[in-house]
């Protein structure tokens, strides 16, 4: 069916009666990066698109150092990536932002699409499992939360029932002593999809030296974005080393099931996981310690590229 | 250099306000009353017999006014040279995934589509052969089993796929390997290629009252589309009148027919003006790109570096039909180099794979690659700096050509040293940094150009050409009259053109339009101005020869305040005994003229992904003279890009089972962003063609040749590891670095003794 209905839901509640009347015949927009795409592809053919762009409830970012980050699903990646808070206290997010697309499309793109395209290789993805995300849900049945590690269900399918909405994600406060980094792998610097990407966030005890916790997350390569529960098992409680890096990258690599396609193949993805896991793990270690990277660097550090 | 009004200063685009304000208008902006849209049905078989078609409920939708299948079109074959290899439309069977088998004109876009998918096709597969390689060996399924009968087959070597062979032979190349201190030989391979142009190829048709066809075209050669149009139609050339509109880029992939022939059947059928416009999709699958290519090259040394033979074998795969094939590939493979003995061999092999089209000097830049790729690790293994061992082996003026004819002056060791020089070499660069560089040889291109101007009773201009504007060459034109006019740019109208109106004249392409078009606009202004100049004297009373031409008045030498405005000559011009002002000119082929580029890059490598990062790009060629340096360096800037990417990230990858296009889209089609490119640094030396406009040489296409191999080489400067194999990905670096890829990964022993048996070279 190459005609639709379009509609623009008034508030969240009116985007909920809408998703249930039509079923599994409607699609959900926002900024429509990905949906026109996909549409004019014709891998997504529905008869009625429903656009939550006007719901601006949606779209605020809070912070508290007691609450967290609050992220509205309407959240453009521009926004995140521009915002002082995050760049201060959630690195690899604004590095994952800023490593997304173009200027344009982070204008468009909201986190919450990002999240419900549950595209293995979305930019955002690694950073928001790396720092416990949680989603907000709301639908007929009323609002639940859900792990962010629970939510995608394979490339372009989430835990979301018809008639639900992702209206925000909540990350925990940072933890004092704490670095990050997201490392996108991609031969263009943008407009160009991840080949392989991580993030990591570590925490360092009181000492300095040794590992409080550790959360690595890993993008583009298996079928969702997921966390290296392994890699990071090996870093818990253990004085930080080269070596020890160098141990959890490597098991990093060995939890990647990454598949050949036209941006490289499933080996290159796998040398890529360990290779970009030990770095980010390397320069967030830094950070932990105390080191500030400005956001130029981080972003030079980010964005691997060609050219 | 000499003391120009006009050129050698920069101009702002004569066609500037429209383009920029977005008023020029492109194919896809034609909009006619009652005008219906048309889709293309592709192929999904490789290579199948067309057992039916049936068409019934795609004509039964609303809004469908008519389809077509390749069966009602007249059975002619037609090709882009000599060989007539392909119908226009598929007729019982389809060679490539993608393939045009009917095409629907329908009341709009989105019915026309729905219409396509009601269209059904039944095919009995026929063995697909995809690898080239493999399509050349003796025993390998047949993609033209008919090959032999298709008019302009010239080709005698056996061999069922082998669709063309070019060569060039000079000396005993044999025995030079047997004297030389050193041989070498290498192979490299370079990836298939889209040209990436941003306006997708798009086309409207209409039958006017009178019978005749009007098309409005993206096309960088009206008089060839017409020409192949009146052919797979079957009618009168003078039937057809081609509009060329605005070219939002072409590289090469516009220059012949493309779909013009399906809106203008549709129109024929439905009496409705129709309009075509691809989708990115099938500007990949079903339009012409570049395929892999693999050179092999063998080079003979003396201790003190001097090259005494070269052999190189290039295999095309040019797929299922002869577009373009390996044509100017094959005389390059000396590189800008005097070596006394080789044997050149070009061999095109038909495969189940999208026809391959032009792009920027076909087979070029594959082949620059491969030359001086070869070029440095000869060098190194001499233990030379790589610059001195190119000099060393120079092409010279008086030297003899590949083609037979003499080098003319020329500023190759100029550009040689401009980059020297600015680069600082030889450098040290610390670990994981290099820089490595190319030298580039490429001609002016010539062909038939003509051109008329008519002076204005105001004192104007109008230059009529039948060239299309590619680059800004519209605005190179219209100096190079008001330079010889002596009035400023802004005085000469460019005419808008079509084949009705302007004279014939060869496609905007092939590094030809400001060197020979160029020429003939300055013969037709020459002309124009010694009639003004003629007219004077007759009304001055002084001799011809007493008198200049320059701010817009033809003057008294002696007497400067003495003299007539080019308006009052013109408006005297009308009543005059010899009538109005008008300068013409026609000309056919102009000699060799060489263009030459050295080129470099410094990159940093990352050892531990392999991912190549371009961090510096310098390029300097010898333009002869600027016509207009903004459009110069646009055109040398441009080029680099090309390059960049073709080394870089283009890669346009074929299922190696069916053929068919993996990446049919910029989003896996990864061409260079103006955020993503270092600042490119160009230069240019300026030493005068004997027979260009002022001197001037072609510009257009030697920028887009170094690259890869200037990047190459700095990756070996970096990092130790040469990459034979195009885009030079962080991918294969990586391998490389891991000992994985090993040195005679591309040998191709196997294929070439099967091609030197089969030409008698070997027993």
């Amino acid at each position: 069916m190459l005609r639709f209905d379009y509609l623009e839901a008034r508030n969240l509640r009116q985007a909920i009666s809408l998703l249930q009347r039509h079923g599994e015949d409607a699609r959900l927009v926002a900024g429509s990066t990905d949906f026109l795409v996909r549409w004019r592809q014709g891998f997504w053919r529905p008869s009625c698109v429903v656009n939550i762009k006007g719901i601006s409830s949606l779209r605020r970012i809070t912070y508290s150092a007691r609450n967290g980050l609050n992220l509205g699903a309407l959240a453009t990646v521009q926004a995140i990536e521009l915002d002082p808070r995050i760049r201060r206290y959630y690195e690899a997010l604004a590095t994952g932002a800023t490593s997304f697309a173009g200027v344009q499309v982070r204008n468009l793109a909201t986190v919450g699409g990002n999240v419900c395209n549950a595209s293995p290789a979305g930019d955002t993805l690694p950073a928001l499992l790396a720092f416990d995300a949680q989603c907000n849900i709301a639908g007929p049945e009323g609002a639940r939360t859900l792990p962010l590690t629970e939510f995608f269900r394979g490339p372009g399918r989430t835990a979301l029932s018809t008639g639900e909405v992702l209206t925000g994600l909540k990350l925990p406060p940072p933890q004092p002593r704490t670095g990050s980094l997201y490392i996108k792998h991609s031969p263009r610097g943008a407009m160009d999809i991840a080949t392989v990407g991580v993030a990591s966030v570590l925490t360092l005890e009181d000492d300095g030296r040794t590992c409080k916790d550790a959360r690595i997350a890993l993008g583009a390569v298996g079928p969702v974005p997921f966390r290296a529960s392994a890699a990071e098992a090996v870093l818990k409680g253990k004085e930080v080393t080269a070596d020890l890096l160098a141990e959890a990258a490597n098991e990093a690599r060995n939890q990647a099931t990454p598949i050949d396609d036209v941006r490289g193949s499933a080996d290159y993805r796998k040398e890529m996981v360990e290779a970009l896991t030990n770095r980010t793990l390397q320069y967030a270690f830094r950070m932990a310690r105390g080191e500030r990277l400005s956001f130029e660097e981080q972003r030079r550090l980010a964005v691997q590229t060609a050219f | 250099m000499a003391d120009f009004q006009v050129l050698e200063q920069s101009h702002p685009r004569v066609d500037a306000w429209e383009k920029v304000t977005g008023q020029a208008n492109y194919a896809g902006d034609v909009y006619l009353p009652g005008m219906l849209m048309c889709k293309i049905l592709a192929s999904t078989r490789s290579h199948a017999r067309i057992i039916s078609i049936d068409t019934s409920k795609a004509t039964a939708l609303p809004g469908v006014r008519a389809v077509i299948t390749g069966y009602d079109f007249p059975q002619i074959r037609f090709g882009s040279g000599a060989l007539k290899d392909r119908y226009i439309m598929a007729r019982d069977i389809v060679y490539y995934i993608g393939e045009p088998v009917a095409a629907v004109a329908a009341e709009d876009e989105i019915t026309a589509q729905e219409a396509i998918g009601l269209i059904e096709v039944e095919y009995e597969d026929l063995g697909a052969v995809v690898d080239p390689l493999t399509a050349l060996r003796s025993g390998a399924p047949s993609v033209h089993p008919d090959l032999e009968s298709y008019e302009g087959y010239g080709f005698t070597i056996e061999g069922g796929n082998i669709c063309t062979l070019l060569d060039a032979d000079r000396g005993d190349v044999d025995q030079a390997f047997m004297e030389a201190d050193h041989v070498f030989e290498d192979t490299f391979r370079s990836q298939g290629i889209n040209q990436g142009f941003l306006e997708p190829m798009a086309c409207a048709a209409n039958v006017e009252a009178n019978g005749r066809l009007t098309i409005w075209a993206s096309t960088q050669g009206p008089y060839q589309v017409r020409a192949q149009l009146a052919s797979v139609l079957d009618m009168p050339l003078s039937n057809i009148k081609i509009i060329p509109m605005e070219l939002g880029g072409g590289f090469g992939a516009k220059l012949r027919l493309a779909f013009e022939a399906f809106p203008a059947l549709l129109s024929m059928r439905t009496g409705s003006p129709v309009k075509l416009i691809n989708t990115r999709e099938e500007v990949f699958t079903l339009n012409g790109p570049r395929h892999p290519v693999t050179n092999y090259i063998k080079t003979g040394v003396n201790n003190d570096g001097t090259i005494i033979a070269r052999e190189a074998y290039t295999i095309f795969d040019v797929g299922a039909y002869l577009g373009a094939g390996p044509n100017s590939g094959i005389g390059h493979g000396l590189g800008a180099y005097n070596i006394p003995n080789f044997r050149l061999r070009s061999y095109g092999a038909y495969t189940n794979k999208v026809y391959v089209g032009s792009y920027r000097a076909s087979g070029v830049a594959d082949m620059t690659f491969a030359v001086e790729s070869h070029m440095d690790i000869i060098a190194h293994k001499l233990g030379m700096d790589p610059l001195d061992f190119r000099l060393k082996n120079t092409i010279k003026e008086g030297d003899i050509a590949v083609n037979g004819s003499r080098v003319p002056g020329n500023g190759l060791e100029q550009t040689l040293a401009a980059i020297k020089e600015r680069l600082g070499l030889p450098k040290e660069l610390p670990d994981g940094h290099g820089v490595g560089i190319a030298l580039c040889e490429w001609r002016s291109g010539t062909g038939p150009s003509t051109a008329s101007i008519s002076v204005n009773e105001d004192g104007t201009a109008s230059l009529l050409t039948g060239s299309v504007d590619i680059s800004g060459s519209d605005t190179s034109l219209a100096s190079i009259a008001a330079e010889v006019m002596g009035i400023s740019i802004g005085d000469i109208i460019v005419a808008s053109r079509d084949t009705d109106l302007a004279p014939f004249t060869g496609p905007s392409g092939g590094s030809r339009i400001v060197y020979s078009q160029g020429k003939a606009v300055q013969m037709a202004a020459e002309d124009a101005r010694d009639k003004l100049l003629a007219l004077a004297a007759d009304r001055l009373g002084v001799p011809q020869e007493a008198l200049g031409c320059a701010g817009g008045r033809v003057y008294v030498h002696d007497n400067p305040p003495q003299g007539l405005t080019l308006g009052q000559l013109a408006s005297a011009s009308v009543n005059s005994r010899t009538g109005p002002i008008v300068g013409n000119a026609s000309l056919s082929t102009l000699p060799y003229a060489p263009v030459f580029s050295a080129q470099a890059a410094e990159v940093e490598v990352d050892r531990a992904t392999g991912q190549v990062k371009l961090t510096r790009y310098v390029q300097c060629q010898d333009v002869g003279v600027a016509i207009n340096p903004m459009a110069v360096e646009g055109q040398l800037e441009g080029g680099a890009v090309q390059g960049i990417g073709r080394a870089l990230t283009e890669d346009m990858l074929f299922d190696q089972e069916t053929g068919a296009v993996r990446n049919p889209s910029f989003a896996s089609y990864l061409m260079p962003l103006a955020l993503d490119l270092p600042e490119l640094e160009t230069l240019m030396v300026r030493v005068p063609s004997e027979d260009g406009p002022f001197g001037a040489r072609a510009v257009a296409e030697p920028p887009g040749f170094g690259p890869p191999a200037a990047i190459a080489n700095a990756i070996y400067d970096a990092v130790g590891v040469r990459i034979r194999e195009l885009p030079l990905s962080g991918e294969r670096v990586l391998a490389a670095l891991q000992g994985k890829i090993s040195e005679d990964v591309a040998y191709i022993g196997d294929e070439l003794d099967e091609l030197k048996r089969a030409e008698g070279l070997v027993a």
